[in-house]
């Protein structure tokens, strides 16, 4: 006790003295660069309920746990049985990290309240549907755990509320025309809308895939547009996909 | 501590799997195991087929090869007539696996008069259940009982599998480590080993030039215990013949035990399995908490008529839960099905445990190996299992092929063996190159059976494609009961796909076209026999 400074009289006053560093909600997992604009922590916070929707949800949702995959973390998807694992391996994904749980039939609840126990990731496939109670006790579970759930398709109908809804608003493929060429790259433009410190409107223009099969931010690096403006500036409408790209090229 | 006589004879019936899967000798056939051949015929082995090797080398040195997939249920359950012939001889069978099986040879060696005599009685007890089971009198030369009988087990294992001439191997009293000095270190890992699976031990073994197993004994245990902790201590005991399971002292400070009637009696293999599992997990939390773990177990279910089935099992290493769950199952499956099936229903299941071990635990790796984060996720995994069946939970094991069904298997976590670090691809020696395959990018969503669509011009006509793959007309609309009806805006293919054209029955001819739809969504469908399908969505 003799290093302690002086006004620490007793014990019973660390707490006021040194609160911790860093709080359990505030611990967040990895996300690869390109996406990390989505995010205000920069990563996918740990007991979050994130819902991915629109014409390239699957290929977001896989690609949001590219970084959790390689930093030794655990995926599972419950209810994705047409996954395209070979697509997903393309986007980076280290897919020995990932188990499938493809019908879990009525015991849906159940098995990803079990998930939240052991894994990081937990994706939940568009015809999974939850009890209420189960949604409730998952939820509790995942904040306790530390897991995250990300649901393809509305989070509503699994009976969560999402933290973070990431929305696919515009998916432009290149490469095909009518009766020539084929698919060689998809333009996204994902909108993020959140609650809370996340509750602003921010956007994300990525390759998803790009000619490879991989995620490539499109143009400048971790170009987001942050939404709403300052209010003392006219608002005009938003730059469309179109001219961004020509832009870009 | 007590003296245990821990004597041992050790019976191994070779080509058990095959003889499970119900193939004779006269066949070209092959059991694999998670990919790798596991068991083979004598005319396979001709044909060069290996142990080890994968399923499509085997394929590769013979074409007509018969590949059976292991199971380990049958193969135990059909194992069941022989050691039920067995019985006549001792009650205290330890079943290790299909195929093999020991018991302590000090009462029935006295009684049947010397080890010889004994190993003898076996060998015809054997031979008469196999002719019953094959239905001949004369039981194939190659499928001949072998037996050791030696001081320790793992001793008694090894004489069983390495004699060539002579079926029976009796090692003296007090002689085991004069025969175990000139075999390979490489026994330390095998199958018959407490130290199963310690492949890195052996390859520093080796690596340091103890090569055989007379070198590792001559070496001081304070060293080998300095250097290599538990496993190098328990390697030299091994080696000197001393086998340090059996002559450890009953260590559990009362009885572990627990058994319950079933009340109303039940019918369901299903049901005794369900309320074994509870007792297995109660079972393993309370050896946990002395430190234990059990090698050896008995599980005897009673019915309402009062007959019973009692059996002793054994297990390499340890228990876990769903070890002694399956092995319950086995049992009872085996019951079921035997000659001395029960008239009546299941009323009384009990385990017992009959050995143990100190559990020395698992080490977690530092770097690359298992860790605290994984045994997590497989701890849940296999609490899914548990609820849903083996099966449930599934891993991607990459194949190789045209088409995304074939490329994209998923196989259960279990056959994966729940390794965290495992290559999900396939060996670059392996990678053909598949003409005709996809190109990146792929398809995010692979349907795992094909559905029925239809693509219509704007009059709503269905289209067609020449023998050539050109479509009759202009595709307008994509028309699927799932997905509804959409404009399409652009087209492309088409890609041919021609697969064994040589087999009439298996051969495939499609013809596969991108669609991107208005609403942005694309999908890969294919035309077979002028008959569209939807494959695949970019999604």
């Amino acid at each position: 006790m003799q290093n302690a400074p002086a006004w620490l009289s007793s014990l019973s006053d660390i707490p006021q003295a040194s609160s911790p560093e860093i709080l359990a909600q505030h611990r967040t997992f990895p996300v690869v660069d390109e996406l990390a604009g989505l995010f205000t922590d920069g990563g996918i916070r740990q007991g979050s309920t994130i819902e991915v929707t629109g014409a390239a949800a699957v290929s977001l949702a896989s690609a949001l746990t590219i970084a959790v995959s390689h930093s030794g973390g655990w995926v599972a998807a419950v209810g994705l049985p047409m996954f395209g694992s070979s697509a997903a391996s393309d986007l980076g994904i280290k897919l020995s990290r990932w188990a499938f749980i493809d019908h879990p039939g009525d015991q849906a609840g159940v098995v990803i309240h079990a998930l939240t126990v052991g894994v990081d990731l937990i994706l939940i496939g568009p015809d999974i549907r939850l009890r209420s109670d189960h949604g409730r006790k998952i939820v509790a579970r995942m904040r306790e755990r530390g897991a995250s759930v990300i649901t393809i398709g509305k989070a509503d109908l699994c009976n969560l509320r999402p933290d973070l809804c990431l929305r696919v608003s515009q998916a432009a493929w290149t490469g095909i025309e009518l009766g020539h060429g084929r698919l060689t790259s998809r333009k996204v433009e994902i909108e993020r809308l959140g609650r809370g410190a996340d509750s602003n409107l921010r956007r994300e223009l990525v390759w998803l895939p790009d000619g490879e099969g991989r995620l490539k931010t499109f143009g400048r690096r971790n170009k987001s547009v942050n939404l709403p403006r300052p209010s003392h500036r006219v608002s005009k409408p938003l730059v469309g996909i179109d001219e961004l790209m020509s832009q870009a090229s | 501590m007590n003296f245990i006589d821990t004597r041992t004879l050790v019976l191994t019936v070779p080509h058990w799997r095959l003889i499970a899967a119900g193939i004779t000798c006269e066949q070209l056939a092959a059991v694999v195991d998670s990919d790798r051949v596991v068991d083979a015929t004598p005319i396979a082995v001709d044909h060069g087929v290996t142990l080890g090797i994968r399923r499509r080398e085997a394929q590769k040195l013979c074409a007509d090869l018969e590949i059976v997939v292991d199971d380990e249920e049958l193969s135990v359950r059909r194992f069941n007539s022989v050691v039920e012939a067995l019985e006549s001889v001792t009650p205290r069978i330890e079943i290790t696996t299909g195929g093999r099986c020991s018991f302590p040879t000090r009462g029935p060696s006295r009684y049947f008069g010397g080890d010889q005599a004994l190993a003898r009685t076996v060998v015809e007890q054997t031979l008469k259940a196999l002719s019953v089971m094959f239905e001949t009198a004369e039981v194939p030369r190659y499928i001949y009982p072998k037996i050791g009988v030696a001081d320790s087990r793992f001793v008694a294992a090894l004489a069983a599998a390495s004699q060539t001439s002579s079926r029976i191997k009796i090692i003296a009293p007090g002689r085991s480590a004069a025969f175990l000095e000139s075999f390979p270190v490489d026994v330390l890992a095998s199958e018959e080993s407490p130290l199963f699976g310690a492949n890195d031990l052996v390859d520093v073994f080796r690596r340091l030039g103890l090569k055989r197993l007379g070198d590792i004994s001559a070496l001081p245990s304070e060293e080998l215990l300095a250097r290599f902790g538990s496993p190098g201590l328990l390697a030299q005991q091994l080696a000197l013949g001393t086998d340090d399971r059996a002559s450890l002292p009953h260590l559990i400070s009362s009885v572990v035990l627990e058994e319950s009637e079933i009340d109303p009696p039940t019918d369901r293999v299903d049901t005794a399995v369900f309320i074994a599992k509870a007792f297995a997990d109660r079972i393993c939390q309370r050896l946990a908490a002395e430190g234990l773990a059990c090698v050896r177990i008995l599980i005897e279910v009673e019915t309402e008529h009062g007959e019973i089935s009692s059996r002793l099992w054994r297990h390499e290493r340890q228990f876990t839960p769903t070890d002694i769950t399956d092995r319950v199952r086995w049992q009872l499956e085996g019951w079921w099905k035997s000659e001395m099936a029960p008239t009546g229903s299941l009323s009384l299941v009990r385990l017992v445990v009959d050995e143990t071990i100190p559990d020395s635990g698992c080490q977690l790796g530092f770097w690359g190996e298992k860790t605290a984060n994984d045994e997590r996720a497989i701890r849940s995994f296999v609490r899914i299992q548990g609820l849903l069946g083996s099966d449930s939970v599934t891993v991607v094991q990459r194949g190789g092929g045209r088409r995304l069904v074939n490329i994209e298997q998923r196989v259960p976590f279990v056959a994966a063996k729940f390794d965290p670090n495992r290559v999900v691809a396939l060996p670059e020696s392996t990678v053909a190159p598949w003409p005709g395959q996809l190109l990146a990018p792929l398809p995010a969503s692979v349907l795992p059976q094909a559905e029925k669509l239809e693509i219509v011009d704007s009059d709503g006509c269905l289209i067609g494609v020449s023998g050539r793959g050109h479509m009759e007309r202009d595709p307008a609309y994509f028309q699927s009961e799932t997905l509804g009806s959409h404009l399409i805006v652009g087209w492309g293919g088409p890609w041919f796909l021609e697969e064994r054209w040589w087999d009439l029955t298996k051969k495939i001819r499609q013809a596969r076209f991108q669609f991107l739809l208005a609403n942005s969504m694309s999908h890969l469908c294919f035309i077979e026999n002028g008959q569209w399908w939807l494959e695949a969505s970019y999604e």
